[in-house]
């Protein structure tokens, strides 16, 4: 049997995954299945544990009075718990012509439609708001969040086709103008834009207050280029043909890719965005661990 | 090599094509879609025509398919200008003259024509060229060593004469194949003058001549041939008042298409004419002629002459005849019993019974009481038997001990009486010791016996019956010198049997009764004592049986007059003068050599003919006769051809002296390569190529295209 770190994985992997098509389902066996693999609850804001007393003062809401205290003092307090706040939760969903390439069993936007589903889910069970945006050129369907709008933004998931070619500076502008209020923002990309684009992009959303993590989504042969015969490739999205001889091209592509990552990972860095690589042959495991890291971060609220 | 279709060489454009297609790089015709070009329109594209060659083997194995089928098409085929081309054919020659003068060359002029042509050889070498003369019979002989002078090679030839040897031709190449290995010059040729017997041939003898050398075969053989041979002869031998009486029978052989009439047979005893007949044999028949019988004295030479014809040698027959002589042998006792004759109640009764059993060769033996042995007793005896005997007189036991070192043979039995009271004797094997009672229950049995000694050898097999039932209760510890041999032992492992060598003498003891008297063993009871006796007798008189021939090539030791001598009773001396194992051998031809001390261990007998043998010490008596015939196989002279044996000595087609094939010279291109059939080798190699490549292309394809079709999937 395959061996994880992370105990429950077996259930985040992509391959296995590939093989359910009803998102919820999904969405629920992979958090479930990594959640049972953790050894302390990761749910934050509709929290029962108890934080602190304070004095009542009027206007709080009687049923929070400690009785029991009251009958020791004379005195009322007012019991209060961590996080009880909850948060929006909002994923930009690139369906740009790219994301539909795939080396193996599972394509860009399949994988991304995993992460954004177990995403929404464990937003959903903590009874976050969940939206989504879907873009290429321009903005595609907007779910505006809501507790209610989980299964819309399944089902908005499951309609997404990458038929037309990205650019992500136009849509995201115009999306920023409906953040009203502070939020998670959850950006699941291929990121094939100029990276100083991305993070001109991007601005608007943390000058907000939002919290942004992006997601880079990667085939291991955009990473790896396993390619051997002299060909010609065309472009996913402008069918422009170049031939290519991997032999030579090969060695010179891996280290441009390189470094385009290490610049996205250097510029989100320096704009405190959370960046995560994901290669679409691997499990679904770290895109959870980021987002709770960055949930707790933000939740750290009284 | 030639080509019956060399257009087809044209086709060799055609290699080119793999290696354009492996230096091109070939697009493939499906399109990768790839999710952005973003970075590889970054990256300059160079020129295809410059790409590098990535899979040699690949390329290696559709060149050489390539290759391969078009010289298939072109039909190639060797031709013999080709194979002698690889034969220099300029430059000086070194040349082998094998010439036979084996004992068939005596046939009609054979001999004379092959002189005649060794000397034609000769003449045509050139000044450069250098020839070495070798004749040969059943080996090799070197007459000249390799030279230019060619006056030398004539004058060798000139002495040559027929031998008596057989004809093999292995030997005779193998030391041609070693001459011209060494020779430097360019060109090496072998010529073989015979009469190519075929008995002088074995197909499989591994004879390899140096690259490029030559045979070049001369015969000299008839097509037919009439010849009459004595092929064997048979002796029977009869008493008759007390001499021995021989018939002689003949066998000829009549190797000739014709039937031959009314041949005389003459039979000759020590060259007197004893007997004559005729007889008639049918062609290629064999008849016998059997003569009266004639007295057989010692070593008389008898010879058998039949007809005359175009070979004379294998028309006589030599035998060698003496009369076969029973065993001498002497019997001393313990005194009390009886002697000659031995009643049952002489102590060596058992033995001496077992003794007379044998026939051939048949024991004469004489028993005495110990008092009564003198010295003079040993004269014209082969083996002496110390039955149980006390002290010997000091003259007896010297003549005794003298006896054995010159040849004779002792048989000591050992029991409660002992001949040296010192338990040691030169001739006694071993130290005697004290008597070994086996435990009442715990009967003793012969556990152990050398097979690999002639008197067990025959024993060996175990339905030739067992020593195993035969029970011991009594024995003489006897303890053997290192050099001693023990023959058997019983199952505690004291020796039973000891043998010693004397001189040129044999003595066996024997630890043990023959007799029921003490109760020693059953031992003379068992069915295989008789059978032991008579070995241990033949064994000690060195008996042979007398061989009334040999055949050219054998060789004759010191062991086979010697041999003879103990036999006749006469190796020992009855003057006590010392006889030295050594004597003169006379060849036919008169040469004298020194065989056995002081002299050639042994003589090749190589003359066909008798040889006379002198032992030291024998004085007037006739000297010891040794016939020789020609080997029978010699006789046959039926032929090889010529051509068919050059070729399977060198695995190509002889040549002539002036280096024409001669195989085959009227065949055409066609025919010639049809006969050989390349162009099929070619072509089975040209499709395994093709074959192998398909193979590791689609091997290579695999490892890199499964990832390329999937990235294809939208």
């Amino acid at each position: 049997m395959e061996s994880h770190v992370v105990p429950g994985a077996r259930f985040v992997d992509p391959k296995i995954l590939s093989r359910i098509r009803n998102l919820e389902l999904l969405a629920r066996t992979v958090v479930e299945g990594f959640i049972n693999g953790l050894h302390r609850a990761p749910y934050f804001g509709a929290s029962i544990d108890f934080a602190e007393h304070r004095g009542y003062v009027p206007g709080d809401d009687i049923r929070r009075v400690d009785w029991r205290l009251f009958a020791r003092t004379d005195k009322f307090y007012v019991k209060q718990y961590e996080a009880d706040t909850n948060a929006n939760f909002m994923v930009l969903f690139d369906i740009s012509k790219s994301m539909s390439f795939g080396s193996h069993a599972v394509t860009k936007i399949e994988y991304a439609s995993y992460v954004a589903a177990c995403l929404a889910y464990l937003a959903h069970r903590q009874r976050d708001r969940v939206g989504i945006v879907t873009f290429d050129q321009d903005i595609v369907n907007y779910v505006p969040p809501s507790a209610k709008h989980f299964n819309v933004l399944l089902h908005t998931l499951d309609r997404a086709k990458p038929e037309r070619p990205g650019r992500m500076l136009a849509p995201l502008d115009k999306i920023a103008e409906h953040f009203k209020r502070k939020s998670l923002v959850a950006l699941i990309s291929d990121f094939y834009e100029n990276p100083d684009d991305v993070l001109e992009a991007l601005k608007p959303y943390r000058f907000h207050g939002n919290d942004v993590v992006v997601f880079h989504v990667l085939d291991p042969a955009e990473i790896d280029f396993p390619y051997t015969d002299a060909s010609r490739f065309e472009d996913l999205e402008s069918g422009e043909e170049i031939p290519v001889i991997p032999s030579s091209f090969a060695d010179e592509y891996r280290k441009m890719i390189k470094e385009h990552i290490e610049k996205l990972t250097t510029k989100f860095s320096e704009a405190r965005i959370d960046y995560v690589l994901l290669n679409t042959s691997k499990p679904l495991d770290e895109a959870l661990f980021t987002y709770l890291g960055t949930r707790e971060r933000m939740m750290k609220v009284r | 090599m030639s080509f019956l279709a060399p257009l087809f060489f044209i086709g060799l454009a055609a290699i080119a094509v793999p290696i354009l297609v492996h230096l091109i790089q070939r697009e493939r015709k499906e399109v990768i879609h790839f999710p952005s070009l973003m970075f590889l329109r970054k990256i300059p594209y160079q020129s295809v025509e410059r790409r590098r060659i990535h899979n040699w083997l690949l390329l290696a194995l559709r060149a050489a398919a390539m290759l391969l089928l078009i010289a298939a098409f072109s039909r190639p085929f060797l031709t013999h200008a080709t194979e002698k081309g690889l034969v220099a054919t300029s430059g000086a020659r070194e040349v082998v003259i094998l010439l036979d003068h084996s004992a068939s060359m005596g046939y009609a002029d054979h001999w004379t024509r092959a002189k005649d042509e060794a000397r034609k050889v000769v003449q045509g070498l050139g000044a450069e060229d250098k020839g070495t003369l070798v004749l040969f019979g059943t080996g090799p002989e070197e007459r000249v060593r390799s030279t230019s002078d060619k006056s030398q090679i004539e004058v060798a030839l000139n002495e040559a004469t027929v031998t008596s040897d057989a004809t093999r031709y292995a030997p005779a190449l193998r030391y041609a194949q070693t001459k011209l290995s060494q020779s430097q010059l360019p060109r090496k040729e072998v010529v073989l003058i015979s009469d190519f017997q075929k008995s002088g041939w074995e197909r499989q003898e591994d004879i390899r001549l140096p690259e490029g050398a030559t045979l070049a075969p001369i015969s000299v053989a008839d097509l037919e041939t009439a010849d009459l041979a004595i092929s064997s002869a048979t002796l029977a031998r009869a008493s008759f008042t007390g001499e021995e009486r021989v018939t002689l029978t003949v066998g000829l052989t009549n190797r000739s298409s014709s039937a031959m009439a009314n041949v005389p047979v003459k039979l000759e005893i020590d060259g007197r004419e004893v007997g004559a007949k005729t007889v008639n044999v049918e062609a290629n028949a064999s008849a016998s002629v059997t003569f009266p019988p004639f007295t057989a004295a010692d070593n008389q030479r008898a010879v058998v002459r039949a007809g005359s014809d175009k070979w004379a040698a294998n028309n006589s027959f030599f035998i060698a005849v003496s009369p076969s002589r029973p065993i001498s042998m002497l019997t001393v006792q313990r005194d009390g019993g009886t002697t000659s004759p031995c009643g049952p109640e002489c102590p060596s009764f058992y033995l001496n019974t077992a003794l007379s059993l044998s026939k051939s060769p048949p024991f004469k033996i004489d028993v005495l009481g110990a008092s009564r042995v003198a010295a003079s007793n040993l004269t014209g005896r082969s083996v002496v038997v110390l039955y149980d005997v006390g002290a010997l007189s000091t003259e007896f036991d010297a003549a005794l001990q003298r006896f054995v070192q010159e040849g004779g043979g002792l048989f000591i039995v050992l029991a409660e009486r002992t001949p040296w009271s010192a338990g040691e004797s030169p001739i006694l094997p071993g130290k005697l010791g004290t008597f070994v009672d086996r435990p009442i229950g715990h009967d003793g049995t012969l556990g152990f016996l050398d097979y690999s000694h002639p008197i067990f050898e025959q024993f060996k097999d175990p339905r030739q019956g067992s020593f195993a039932n035969a029970r011991f209760f009594r024995y003489r510890a006897l303890t053997p010198a290192p050099t001693d041999r023990i023959l058997a032992r019983y199952d505690d492992g004291g020796a039973a049997m000891v043998e010693r060598r004397v001189g040129t003498g044999r003595v066996i003891a024997f630890t043990s009764t023959l007799d029921e008297g003490g109760g020693w063993n059953d031992f003379p009871k068992r069915a295989m004592f008789p059978p032991l006796a008579v070995l241990v007798g033949q064994y000690l008189a060195q008996y042979a049986e007398p061989t009334a021939w040999y055949t050219v090539g054998r060789n004759l030791d010191v062991s086979s007059p010697l041999a003879a001598l103990v036999r006749a009773g006469t190796a020992s001396d009855p003057q006590g003068a010392a006889r030295k194992p050594s004597g003169v051998i006379s060849s036919p031809a008169g040469q004298q050599v020194t065989i056995g001390e002081g002299g050639v261990p042994a003589v090749a007998l190589d003359e066909q003919g008798f040889y006379s043998v002198r032992m030291q010490g024998t004085g007037d008596r006739r000297p010891f006769q040794v016939a020789v015939n020609l080997e029978p196989s010699e006789s046959d002279l039926s032929s090889l051809q010529p051509a068919e044996f050059a070729k399977s000595v060198t695995g190509r087609a002889a040549v002539t002296t002036t280096g024409q094939s001669l195989e085959h010279p009227d065949l055409t291109p066609e025919d010639i390569e049809k006969k050989q059939s390349i162009w099929w080798f070619l072509l089975m190699g040209g499709v395994l190529a093709l074959l192998t490549e398909s193979a590791l292309s689609n091997r290579l394809s695999q490892r890199f295209g499964t990832g390329f079709l999937q990235m294809n999937r939208q």
